[in-house]
């Protein structure tokens, strides 16, 4: 409890158990806090980032074929400006390819997208890659 | 001299101090709101963020700004209506001071689509009401509604009414005031594209040393420096009663609310626990600032 007395703040001397009790909770919170950024500290390496991209749905749309797809970054470092390529193949042949940015892949987690192409692919094969990204 | 006022007619009175009001309330908007109201990043949010966050972000704000009109607003005569009353004008101001500017700085036209200049005024409404509320009572000089309180207190005085000297925080009160310090901080700087960038950037040291730094820096500003307002020891108590008390709290209350805010904008999802903490480290250091600071000032 604070009282103030004349515009003056002055802690009491003889708290609630209470402010003890979210004081204590707090410790806690803070210094679990502290010893996981900490763990991380310490066992982190230094990891490239790498991308593993799952196709999630194709769909025809009005005037093209959309493939959309998941990007997922395993490494503990995050990449930025990550381009995806997307490639109708064919036989080998590249016949269509698009791009597309994402700003960023953090570390350790997942951003989704979709490239569009103007063509149903059909039963041709569909690349989607990680072509290059930059360090934050 | 109350007698002579009265007799000129307090309809007068009353409706032009409640215009001073009304002034500073919106001056109040204007200045909290300003550097939000001119964040990209904010305008980007109002069409993009879910609706379902930004609804539970206007909803919490009306608790959020009753009791902060009863904390701050005119602490000793104000009732509970009077706090919702105020409340309510000030998230109206808010509002409309919101729109005035967004239309004004052709980020509202016409043309767009209604979904999209609501959810722009909307996501703005909840600084610039804070900073409505803010602007009237710190605002708020000798003159207009204040000498009136004055007035009121002093007839209560002699008339033996007790109006205690002495007024008691409570600890969820002084707990409250450093969740709206750190919330108004971190609506400032959350929506940037900064905050998840810095983030990115820091290794786990960095942070390691971002969030010493921050309860640091928050106890010193309530306890070491001697700012006006600032609170005092008394020289029997060790010193880290009160960082157990009031400062490690307070760091627990600006990391929840960095978390909330960062959840609100949509800059956790998908993202691993590690990122999450990291991202709450980077937003609680201004959070601790605004925390701290809003114990000194309200």
């Amino acid at each position: 409890m604070t009282t103030t007395a004349n515009k003056r703040h002055t802690e009491v001397k003889e708290p609630h158990w209470i402010e003890w009790a979210t004081g204590a909770v707090s410790a806690l919170v803070v210094v679990a806090t502290i010893s996981w950024v900490a763990y991380q500290a310490w066992t982190q390496d230094d990891m490239q980032p790498e991308f593993s991209i799952a196709i999630t749905e194709r769909r025809q749309t009005e005037g093209g074929y959309r493939v959309a797809f998941d990007i997922a970054n395993k490494a503990t470092a995050t990449a930025a400006a990550v381009t995806v390529r997307g490639e109708i193949l064919d036989g080998g042949n590249i016949v269509e390819d698009a791009d597309v940015t994402f700003d960023y892949v953090p570390a350790q987690s997942k951003s989704s997208g979709a490239v569009l192409f103007s063509q149903d692919p059909g039963a041709r094969e569909v690349r989607v890659r990680a072509v290059g990204y930059i360090d934050p | 001299m109350n007698g002579a006022r009265a007799e000129r007619g307090n309809d007068v009175g009353e409706s032009r101090d409640f215009l001073i009001g009304l002034g500073r309330g919106a001056a109040g908007a204007m200045l909290f709101g300003i550097p939000m109201l001119m964040t990209m990043e904010l305008w980007q949010l109002g069409f993009y963020i879910e609706r379902w966050r930004l609804f539970l972000l206007l909803i919490a704000n009306i608790p959020l700004l009753i009791l902060l009109a009863h904390r701050i607003g005119f602490e000793r005569t104000s009732t509970a209506a009077e706090a919702c009353r105020d409340a309510t004008i000030a998230y109206g101001l808010g509002i409309i001071i919101a729109a005035a500017v967004l239309i004004m700085l052709g980020d509202i036209k016409p043309h767009m689509p209604l979904s999209e200049m609501l959810g722009k005024i909307a996501i703005q409404s909840v600084p610039a009401s804070i900073g409505a509320l803010l602007g009237r009572s710190q605002l708020g000089g000798q003159s207009g509604n204040d000498e009136h309180e004055d007035d009121r207190e002093e007839d209560e005085g002699q008339g033996g009414g007790a109006v205690p000297d002495e007024i008691s925080t409570s600890y969820s009160r002084e707990l409250f005031l450093m969740a709206v310090g750190a919330l108004f901080l971190n609506l400032n700087v959350a929506p940037t594209e900064e905050i998840i960038l810095i983030a990115y950037k820091m290794t786990p040291w960095h942070a390691l040393v971002t969030i010493g730094l921050s309860i640091a820096i928050m106890h010193g500003f309530v306890y070491a420096v001697a700012f006006k307002g600032t609170h005092e020891i008394s020289n029997e108590t060790p010193w880290w009663h009160a960082f157990f008390r009031f400062t490690l709290p307070g760091y627990m209350v600006a990391m929840l609310i960095s978390l909330y805010v960062l959840w609100t904008f949509g800059r956790l999802d998908d993202t691993a626990p590690t990122q999450m903490l990291m991202s709450a480290i980077v937003l609680s250091f201004p959070g601790a600032i605004g925390a701290a600071a809003a114990r000194l000032i309200l």
